[in-house]
């Protein structure tokens, strides 16, 4: 499948390229986004115990090998790894797609103060998967897809605080060469420029900023919700985030912009330690595993993030589940009779799908799953749309935005259809059957007429009017009219154009 | 007849608007109607799964989604949609960010209530389920459900009582200790809990 370029990293950041690399770090910030996202709702974290352990039992069972541990303890055991690291996996993947949206916002803060407003609606439109970030030497391909150990090698790679050595290359040539950039070097490059270029103050622009005493609500960023948190052995809560990683930096002045600029690179790649765990990959071109012990991968001071080592970085993070994935693979492929560890909780679905697949779709609920794609896409264009315009309203207006618009699109619309669509087989024109993903492709909403927010309704309500399955249990209609008939989701997202004006639109509280 | 709840149903139709149970202002203003005093209402009189779900100002149930200084101040959201999270709350609900992290959302919402009751000299009674909040089996009882239903509000990271024991009766008892741990931590540090919150400016 041919790949799309993001952008290119500059060699040297000047005022003459700064607004240029400002909107190639949103495209990156913006871009990872979509890419965990894709993976985490592959992840079913909160499946039923009995009947995976009833499974896994009757595999036992069923090999004629016997295992030094009595099949029931040894498949409560499995159950037990396959919940807590499922889990754990798609908390920690929501804890750094989080990030990345507050890095958004900082990288956006930076353009809007010193450069201009941010065009993310044009990253948007140009961001395609499968992708490249040029500028890493040589290029490495990013999809978008379920949770395995090829993507978290991706992801590794994304994070990477070091330069690292291409898996692709011989020995030979790669010897004592380092080709590759990382993209805190490319924050380095902006903040060198900003402390030499642009002291300020600068204009006063809007931004999205952090709360402060005395002022009205800033709902704009948090780093815990329940999603973000796990479960132990013991079933004892873990929160994937610290409360002292980061918050959103208001930028005035040089001083602000490297603020929030290191911010970012701290969450990415740690806390500039050096003392940290580094990305290597074996003779299979795959990164080289953190050892477990006792079911802990073991880190290094320089993995963590803040100066209370509470949170690992983005990369440390992404290590831990992949070293945990690998360990746990392994340990499942030496137990006769059971199947390959992701496949008891990661839906069985192809990376970089495509709307124009979906349309394409045979037999029942297939048109469903297109206008289930549709939605989604829709709804998270609509959540691009939502935070540009941000950048061009008063506090007020943004408060309206956030709490009634993007909150509401991120918890529920866009996270109930892309949930939802685990639960669904598509058969595509050739016959094969997988189980369908978002697509995260564009939508434009200047091909139709109608507000961005009407298209949403109106594309909902043909989602609820798809289903032609004869099967009289499967009610798409009722499935999905709550939609647009419950006026708390889709009624009451604030209507938001594309030339960046806003009504607030919350119905009335009913008499 | 037992009374089956529905999103935004109210049994007791002229009552205020309240999220749990214990958190009523009036006589007569609970679940049922027959509580004999402030803080005694058997549960709330309003129901949302969750954040940005609240019909009005008040409703928000709080914990699981939203900031430090709205998990600090169950349920004082201004306005319709505002709420950080469901209702009602149940006893095993933790809040999930800021510094009481890990802290029961009930008896933080059951503290502000007596800090504004005693503040005003208003009189107020025990809570029907206990000084804790109420468990997910009370709330079924009392909708009169023939199975027990999940109370517990939203997210995806699973049930907030529950452990990975396969026998059933060693899950509940550690799932339940779980919970009792987090109540009785939460009761322990209640002033903390109080005085590390930021005081709410708007």
């Amino acid at each position: 499948m041919k790949t799309h370029k993001l952008f290119e990293i500059a060699d040297q950041v000047t005022p003459a390229n700064f607004e240029d690399v400002m909107q190639q770090a949103i495209a990156l910030e913006l871009a990872t986004i979509p890419t965990y996202l894709s993976t985490y709702y592959s992840i079913d974290r909160a499946q039923d115990q009995d009947a995976l352990y009833d499974k896994i039992y009757k595999q036992l069972n069923d090999t004629s090998i016997n295992q030094e541990v009595p099949n029931e303890k040894l498949a409560e055991e499995l159950k037990t790894d396959i919940l807590v690291y499922a889990n754990k996996a798609a908390a920690l993947i929501m804890s750094v797609v989080v990030e990345e949206m507050l890095h958004l916002s900082l990288a956006c803060n930076v353009k809007q103060a010193i450069s201009s407003s941010p065009d993310l609606m044009s990253i948007g439109q140009t961001l395609k998967f499968p992708a490249e970030l040029v500028g890493h030497e040589p290029e490495f391909v990013i999809n978008i897809g379920k949770l395995d150990l090829d993507q978290l090698s991706t992801f590794l790679q994304i994070e990477s605080p070091d330069p690292f050595t291409d898996p692709a290359d011989s020995p030979e040539t790669a010897k004592g060469v380092v080709k590759y950039k990382t993209i805190g070097r490319l924050y380095n490059m902006i903040i060198e420029c900003v402390n030499e270029n642009y002291p300020g103050p600068y204009a006063p622009k809007p931004q999205l900023l952090p709360n402060e005493p005395g002022k009205p609500p800033r709902p704009f960023y948090s780093q815990n919700s329940v999603n973000t948190v796990y479960y132990d052995d013991k079933h004892k809560p873990v929160f994937g985030s610290a409360d002292d990683s980061g918050d959103l930096v208001g930028v005035y002045d040089a001083a602000s912009a490297v603020k929030a600029m290191n911010e970012i690179k701290h969450q990415g790649e740690g806390n500039d330690s050096d003392d940290h765990n580094k990305l290597e990959f074996d003779s299979n071109n795959m990164p080289i595993p953190l050892p477990v012990v006792n079911g802990k991968v073991q880190f290094k001071p320089g993995d963590y993030d803040d100066p209370a080592k509470e949170e690992l970085s983005h990369y440390a993070k992404f290590l831990e589940v992949y070293s945990l994935g690998v360990h746990y693979k392994e340990k499942f492929e030496a137990i006769a009779g059971i199947d390959d560890f992701f496949s008891y909780f990661v839906a069985d679905q192809l990376p970089n799908q495509k709307q124009a697949t979906y349309n394409l779709g045979q037999g029942g609920n297939q048109e469903e799953i297109a206008w289930m794609s549709k939605l989604g896409n829709a709804l998270y264009t609509y959540i691009i749309l939502m935070v540009e315009t941000c950048y061009y309203k008063d506090e007020h207006t943004q408060f309206q935005v956030f709490m009634y618009g993007i909150h509401k699109s991120m918890i529920w619309l866009l996270s109930d259809v892309g949930n939802a669509m685990r639960s669904y087989t598509f058969t595509a024109p050739d016959g094969s059957t997988y189980t369908p993903s978002l697509t995260f492709e564009f939508y434009d909403f200047s091909e139709a007429s109608g507000s961005p927010k009407e298209q949403l309704i109106d594309i909902a309500k043909s989602l609820a009017k798809s289903n032609t399955s004869s099967d009289s249990n499967v009610d798409s209609e009722s499935n999905w009219s709550w939609l647009y008939n419950d006026e708390a989701y889709l009624p009451s997202l604030p209507d938001v154009g594309l030339d960046h004006s806003v009504k607030a639109n919350v119905p009335e509280i009913p008499a | 007849m037992a009374t089956e709840i529905k999103k935004g149903f109210n049994p007791n139709p002229n009552s205020e608007l309240h999220v749990c149970m214990g958190l009523n202002s009036c006589k007569g203003q609970g679940y049922t109607g027959k509580n004999d005093c402030a803080g005694m209402g058997e549960c709330s009189t309003v129901s949302h799964p969750c954040h940005t779900l609240n019909e009005c100002k008040g409703q928000g149930g709080c914990g699981l989604f939203g900031t430090t200084e709205e998990f600090c101040h169950p349920p004082e959201n201004e306005c319709r949609y505002q709420g950080s999270c469901g209702a009602p709350i149940l006893n095993s609900r933790f809040i999930v960010q800021g510094p009481n992290k890990g802290r029961s959302v009930w008896q933080l919402a059951r503290a502000r209530f007596e800090e504004k009751r005693t503040a005003s000299n208003q009189k107020f009674g025990a809570p029907p389920a206990g000084e804790f909040g109420p468990s997910n089996e009370y709330i079924s009882e009392l909708y009169g459900e023939t199975t027990v239903k999940d109370h517990s509000s939203c997210g995806q990271s699973g049930s907030r009582s529950c452990s990975y024991i396969q026998n059933k009766d060693a899950r509940e008892a550690e799932a339940k200790a779980n919970v009792e741990a987090m109540e009785e931590n939460s009761h322990k540090e209640i002033d903390n809990t109080l005085s590390t919150c930021p005081k709410r400016v708007y």
